[in-house]
């Protein structure tokens, strides 16, 4: 059994894709950090004030685009199995045509 | 268990309540010595069956083992009470750190389960030994994370405690009859983690996380009529924090940030976000996750955890409005005891006994994870990377369970013997120093631009500059030093969080120093893994290691 694997790049993927999914999860986090843009009392909903159900709100939001990004990872980087001695992946033969 | 019996004669005991509570220690406890039949391994004499459950959970156990690590009794008593006491920037920042958590550790969580499942990682300062050949820094990691969770051990007997005055037990004029609670509780967490390992706490997570999420639902949806409803609630809020000032660091308190408190709100909610996952016990429940992308679904589903927060940081508003007056046993207003307080004076007696037992049994379960990953750090990276490098897997272990204990039990002591306000400056001091561990971990699943020796150098300065940044925040009442983890951040002037000031510090001097270590050609470590690790999932083969010392790997090309 070999101890000592090829380097193997990465598998595959989709830049557009990853891309994507980047923005999806960096919105949440740039939204939150603009602390002025919603420290506010008003407009209040069901008694709570504008800053409370704003961050609430975004537990929802973060959580839709999480989810969304983790679908679009699966499709962006599909796992590609490594052979048993773990030096090459399984479908190697078929990535010489130009997929590098 | 009937050693508690005999506390229940001190007066003001709330004999229905502490029932209730007990019966539910009883319950986890016998779950807790069950767990090691669970899922049985062949042998649980490895780290990887005693310390991370044989890397078997699926998506559902790691979102109760997550929730039940992340969100501590610690929180649960603490965020209520910096609402109740000093406002929005202490208490409720935790809801957006509790949000911007999970994209970041969507982004590089999967990498670090990849590499660690090839190369039979346990601990970050597995992975950064791994990845920068550097002894030195791997060292530095790991006593980061050993002495940073320490304290936060330490805390969650101070959540423990809080819920046990309010029942009215603990205190008894001499240690015997005010510690012994306490102590019998941990002695117990104690053996139940030692027999049966990760399964321990994964098991009680269940328990625990039902119980909260029963009792914050009825507390959100019952309270609020009891006192007049949220409008009278925020009304009551926005008056007392309009009017009163932070003893301790002059500021006034903060209903709703004001411009000066944005940088502050932000960097405290980024830094803490930041941090959290640098934690051994947070890796450790990662690590545990049977596949790459658990971790990723899990970062879409654990939000519902951050809800629940902000309903609890809500409950310490609820209690102003309620005019909950939280006493200690001693005679002395105690804010930390505010949620404990809240729900006996609201609640039926026996509905409070269930919500203090949501709460003891929420501090048992990170307690039980944070010693197991403590003491998972001590021993692959003090025991065998320093003392006994042919330490065989069933040594390891063996010494595992042993410190397990030692942590433990120093936590005790910690709690007993020493003022309280020790553990929380510690633990302050803890999230300050943690944070100095990401370069080396998050960077390093990228890339190995950085330098080893700058990494360590940039760790050694933002650990010096954040400890001292924290000891001259003085309480402006006392004179103490660790009054707060904000101060004015250098060039921007404004407050800001001082962990996330001492990371930037250490991420330029690590740059910096990159650069003139490759001018002068200094050596680079060897790096074991490949790409192709931080893309591996359950299925692709262990790499095989030689059987030689950990600092004796044999260059790969």
């Amino acid at each position: 059994m070999s101890t000592t694997p090829h380097r193997h790049q990465a598998p595959p993927a989709n830049k557009g894709l990853l891309a994507l999914a980047g923005v999806l999860l960096a919105i949440p986090v740039v939204a939150l950090m603009l602390v002025g843009t919603y420290a506010k009392d008003e407009p209040r909903v069901a008694g709570f004030p504008f800053f409370i159900w704003y961050q609430f709100l975004w537990v929802v939001i973060c959580s839709v685009f999480t989810y969304t990004a983790y679908r679009i990872v699966l499709k962006a980087r599909p796992h590609v199995p490594m052979n048993p001695e773990g030096d090459a992946y399984l479908d190697d033969e078929s990535r010489e045509d130009g997929l590098r | 268990m009937s050693a508690i019996a005999p506390a229940a004669t001190n007066t003001g005991v709330n004999g229905v309540a502490l029932a209730v509570l007990i019966f539910f220690f009883v319950v986890v406890a016998a779950a807790g010595f069950w767990a090691a039949r669970w899922r049985r391994p062949e042998s649980m004499e490895s780290l990887e069956e005693w310390g991370l459950g044989g890397r078997s959970f699926g998506t559902w156990i790691t979102w109760f083992l997550l929730g039940g690590d992340l969100y501590t009794a610690y929180t649960f008593v603490a965020v209520p009470a910096a609402m109740f006491a000093f406002g929005a920037v202490n208490g409720f920042f935790a809801v957006p750190y509790t949000i911007v958590l999970y994209p970041i550790i969507f982004v590089f969580m999967s990498r670090l389960w990849s590499v660690s499942h090839r190369h039979g990682y346990v601990t970050p300062a597995d992975f950064v030994h791994g990845r920068s050949g550097s002894r030195g820094l791997s060292l530095a990691v790991a006593v980061t994370g050993f002495l940073a969770t320490m304290p936060y051990i330490a805390l969650q007997l101070v959540g423990i405690q809080a819920v046990l005055e309010v029942a009215g037990v603990g205190g008894g004029g001499n240690i015997i009859a005010k510690d012994a609670p306490i102590f019998i509780a941990f002695l117990v967490l104690a053996l139940y983690t030692y027999t049966s390992g990760l399964r321990a706490p994964a098991i009680i997570a269940f328990v625990k996380d039902i119980l909260i999420y029963l009792v914050i639902i009825v507390a959100v949806i019952y309270l609020p009529s009891k006192v007049g409803g949220w409008d009278h609630i925020f009304d009551a809020a926005k008056e007392k924090m309009t009017t009163t000032t932070n003893a301790a660091t002059g500021n006034k308190n903060v209903f709703i940030p004001g411009d000066k408190a944005y940088w502050a709100y932000g960097t405290l909610a980024l830094g803490s976000a930041l941090a959290l996952f640098m934690y051994p016990h947070s890796i450790t429940a990662s690590l545990s996750a049977k596949n790459r992308n658990t971790i990723r679904k899990n970062a879409s589903i654990l939000p519902a955890y951050s809800f629940l927060l902000g309903l609890l940081a809500l409950l310490g508003w609820v209690a102003i409005a309620a005019g909950t007056k939280p006493i200690g046993l001693d005679g002395k207003p105690n804010a930390q005891l505010v949620v404990p307080q809240l729900f006996e004076d609201m609640f039926p007696s026996w509905f409070a006994g269930i919500a203090f037992a949501a709460i003891a049994i929420g501090a048992l379960v990170p307690a039980a994870i944070m010693s197991i990953a403590a003491a998972n750090t001590f021993t692959r990276n003090i025991y065998k990377a320093w003392i006994k490098p042919d330490a065989t897997v069933q040594q390891e272990a063996k010494v595992s369970k042993v410190t397990s204990l030692v942590v433990k039990a120093f936590a005790l002591l910690f709690v007993l013997l020493l003022d309280k306000s020790n553990a929380i400056n510690f633990q302050l001091l803890g999230g300050i120093w943690i944070l100095q561990t990401f370069p080396s971990l998050v960077f390093y699943l990228y890339t190995r631009w950085f330098h080893r020796w700058a990494l360590l150098a940039g760790w050694a300065v933002g650990m010096v500059y954040g400890t001292l940044g924290a000891y001259n925040v003085t309480n402006k009442a006392t004179g103490a030093p660790f009054a707060g983890s904000v101060a004015s951040i250098p060039v921007i002037g404004q407050l800001g969080y001082i962990a996330l000031t001492a990371f930037a510090i250490n991420v330029i001097v690590a740059a910096v120093l990159t650069l003139v270590l490759r001018a002068v050609k200094a050596p680079e470590g060897v790096d074991e893994t490949i790409p192709a690790d931080y893309f591996a999932d359950a299925g692709d083969p262990r790499v095989q290691k030689l059987e030689t010392g950990p600092h004796e790997y044999t260059p790969s090309n």
